[in-house]
C-alpha cells in the first residue's frame, strides 16, 4: 500500500465521518 | 386533523433514516461498483453526487413530509396541486414494487444466516445450494417471515416499533461492519485490496461511465427519491432541519458503504493471494451480479479464511439487518398512504403486509421475474427524481427554499445553492443517465432493446412504467380525493 493511498483513504474517511458528525452537531445546536 | 405520533427523540429520524438508507445496496453493490470502476477516482466522483443529487433530493423528500404531515401521495398533491398526484402514485407504486421482492431478498439474508450456523454453508458447494434453495419452496417461506416480523414492528407503531427497531438494527449493523472491516483488512495481503479501492487513479476521471455509475450508486445507495424518507419526515419534529438531516443521512450511509468495501474487497484479495492470486480471478469475483458475489462467491471466499464460519455468519447478520431496516421503511411507505385514506395503523399494516406477501410470490418463486422486477424498479428510482423535482419546479424552486424548507422563526434557512440545485444540476444529471442508458441499451442490442418481454430490456421497462403512470392519470380525481383524508394514528 502507497503512503498516498492510505492519506487518501484516510482523508475519505475523515470527509464521511466528519461530515456525519458535524451535520449531526450543528443539527444538536439547532435544537 | 388528528395528531400525528411523532419520533421520540432526535435520533428517531436520524436512525430510521439510515435504517432507509443502509440497505444491501450498501454491502453487495457497493464494493463491486467500486472495484469496477478504479477505486478512488470513483469515490471521488461518488462523493460529489452526495452533494449534487442525494442531499438535495433527500432534503426535497424530508421538507415535502415535514410540511404536509402526509405520505408520498398526499404530498405531492399538497405541494404540485392535485393535478399533479398521479406522479405521487407513481413514486409510491414504485415504493411498493420494490417492496414487493425486496422482502424475497430479506428472506434470503435470513436463510443464509442460520444456513451458515446450522447447515454449514462454508463447507458446501456454494453454487449448487444456491440453486437448490432458490428452486425450492424455501425462498416463499422466507419471504413470509420477513413480512410477518417487518408487520409486526410496523404494527407497533412509529416509537414503539420503527424507532425502537431501527435503534437497536443500525447500531447493532454499524458494529458488525467494522468488525468485519478490522477482519478483513488484518487478513494476509489484504493491503493489496485496500490499495485497490483507494488508489487515486486520476486517469480515470476522463471515463463519462465512472461519473455515470458514480451517480447512480449514490442515488441507489441513499435511499434518495424512493419517497421513504418523506414517509418518515411525517413523523420528525417542528424543529427538524431538513438539509442538516438530509446530510448526517447521507453521510451515515457513505460510511456504511465504504466499511462493507473494506470488509468485502481485502477478503477477495487476501484468498486469491495465496491461491495464485491473479487479477483477472479478483475481477471474475467482482463482476459476478448482485446474487452471485453475496450468495455464491463470499461463502467460498470465507471458507479459506481463519474463524470462517464465525464472519460468514455476521456478515450475513449484517445483510439481514440492513435489508430489514430498508423494508420496515418501504413497509411504512404504503402503511402511511392507507392511514392518508382514513384507515387505521392496525387495519392498514395488516392489508400492506398481506398484499406485500401475495405479490412477492413470483419474485419468491421465480430469479427471471425477481431480476426483471429488480431491473425495472430499481431503475424508476431515475424516475422517481425527476417527479420529485418537476414538482419543485412547478411549485418555484425560490418559493419552495423560501416557504417549504426555510422556516425563519425556527432559525431554518436554506440558500440560493438550492435553486441552482434544482434549475441546473438535477435536470442535467436526469437527462445524462436516461439518455446513457438508452444509448448503452442500444449500442448492447440493437435489435432487441426495445422488446417488451425481455427480462431486462429498456422496452419492459419503458412498458411497465407507462402502464402504472397511464393507471394513475386515470385515476387521478379518485386517488387525489382520498390522499389527505383525517387520519387516526392509533
Amino acid at each position: 500500500m502507497t503512503l498516498e493511498t492510505l492519506l487518501f483513504m484516510v482523508f475519505v474517511f475523515a470527509v464521511c465521518i466528519g461530515g456525519f458528525v458535524y451535520s449531526l452537531y450543528r443539527s444538536s445546536k439547532h435544537k | 386533523m388528528k395528531a400525528r405520533e411523532t419520533f421520540a427523540s432526535r435520533w428517531g429520524i436520524v436512525f430510521a433514516g439510515l435504517g432507509m438508507a443502509v440497505g444491501t445496496g450498501n454491502i453487495w453493490r457497493f464494493p463491486r461498483i467500486v472495484s469496477q470502476h478504479g477505486g478512488g477516482a470513483f469515490i471521488v466522483a461518488w462523493l460529489i453526487f452526495l452533494f449534487l443529487w442525494s442531499i438535495p433530493i433527500l432534503t426535497i423528500e424530508l421538507s415535502f413530509g415535514k410540511k404536509t404531515r402526509l405520505g408520498v401521495i398526499g404530498a405531492f398533491s399538497k405541494i404540485g396541486g392535485r393535478k399533479l398526484t398521479w406522479m405521487g402514485s407513481t413514486v409510491a407504486f414504485v415504493g411498493a414494487a420494490i417492496m414487493f421482492y425486496y422482502s424475497v431478498v430479506t428472506g434470503w439474508c435470513i436463510k443464509y444466516f442460520f444456513a451458515t450456523i446450522f447447515q454449514n454453508v462454508i463447507q458446501k458447494d456454494s453454487i449448487v445450494f444456491w440453486r437448490a434453495f432458490t428452486s425450492s419452496w424455501q425462498p416463499m417461506f422466507f419471504h413470509a417471515a420477513a413480512i410477518c416480523i417487518g408487520v409486526a414492528i410496523i404494527y407497533a407503531g412509529v416509537v414503539k416499533g420503527i424507532e425502537r427497531a431501527n435503534k437497536f438494527l443500525i447500531p447493532s449493523l454499524f458494529l458488525l461492519l467494522v468488525v468485519a472491516a478490522i477482519r478483513a483488512m488484518t487478513l494476509p495481503n489484504a493491503l493489496q485490496g485496500l490499495n485497490y479501492i483507494f488508489a487515486p487513479n486520476l486517469s480515470q476521471f476522463a471515463d463519462y461511465k465512472m461519473w455515470l455509475n458514480a451517480l447512480t450508486q449514490s442515488a441507489w445507495s441513499t435511499g434518495a427519491a424512493w419517497g421513504l424518507l418523506l414517509t418518515y419526515a411525517v413523523y420528525s419534529h417542528k424543529r427538524e432541519h431538513p438539509v442538516l438531516t438530509s446530510t448526517t443521512i447521507g453521510f451515515g450511509d457513505y460510511i456504511a458503504s465504504l466499511l462493507a468495501a473494506c470488509a468485502v474487497i481485502p477478503t477477495v484479495f487476501s484468498v486469491f493471494s495465496t491461491q495464485e492470486y491473479t487479477q483477472q480471478k479478483v475481477m471474475e469475483v467482482m463482476q459476478a451480479d448482485n446474487q452471485g458475489l453475496t450468495f455464491i462467491w463470499i461463502p467460498k471466499l470465507f471458507g479459506n479464511i481463519p474463524g470462517g464460519t464465525f464472519f460468514l455468519a455476521l456478515f450475513f447478520l449484517a445483510l439481514t439487518f440492513a435489508a430489514f431496516s430498508s423494508l420496515i421503511a418501504m413497509l411504512e411507505l404504503v402503511t402511511r398512504i392507507f392511514m392518508d385514506a382514513g384507515w387505521n395503523r392496525k387495519k392498514a399494516v395488516v392489508y400492506v403486509g398481506l398484499i406485500g406477501f401475495v405479490m412477492g410470490l413470483p419474485s419468491a418463486f421465480s430469479l427471471g421475474f425477481f431480476n426483471n422486477q429488480d431491473w425495472v424498479w430499481g431503475l424508476g428510482l431515475v424516475l422517481s427524481g425527476a417527479f420529485f423535482t418537476f414538482t419543485v419546479i412547478v411549485f418555484g424552486p425560490g418559493k419552495f427554499r423560501k416557504e417549504v424548507i426555510s422556516m425563519p422563526e425556527e432559525g431554518i434557512k436554506v440558500g440560493r445553492w438550492f435553486e441552482i440545485v434544482v434549475w441546473v444540476f438535477l435536470p442535467l444529471q436526469f437527462l445524462a443517465t436516461i439518455i446513457w442508458w438508452f444509448w448503452q441499451s442500444y449500442s448492447a442490442d440493437p435489435q432487441n432493446w426495445l422488446k417488451i418481454n425481455s427480462s431486462s430490456s429498456v422496452g419492459t421497462v419503458i412498458f411497465q412504467w407507462s402502464v402504472a403512470i397511464i393507471v394513475f392519470i386515470l385515476l387521478n380525481k379518485i386517488i387525489a380525493k382520498r390522499s389527505d383524508r383525517e387520519t387516526n394514528d392509533a
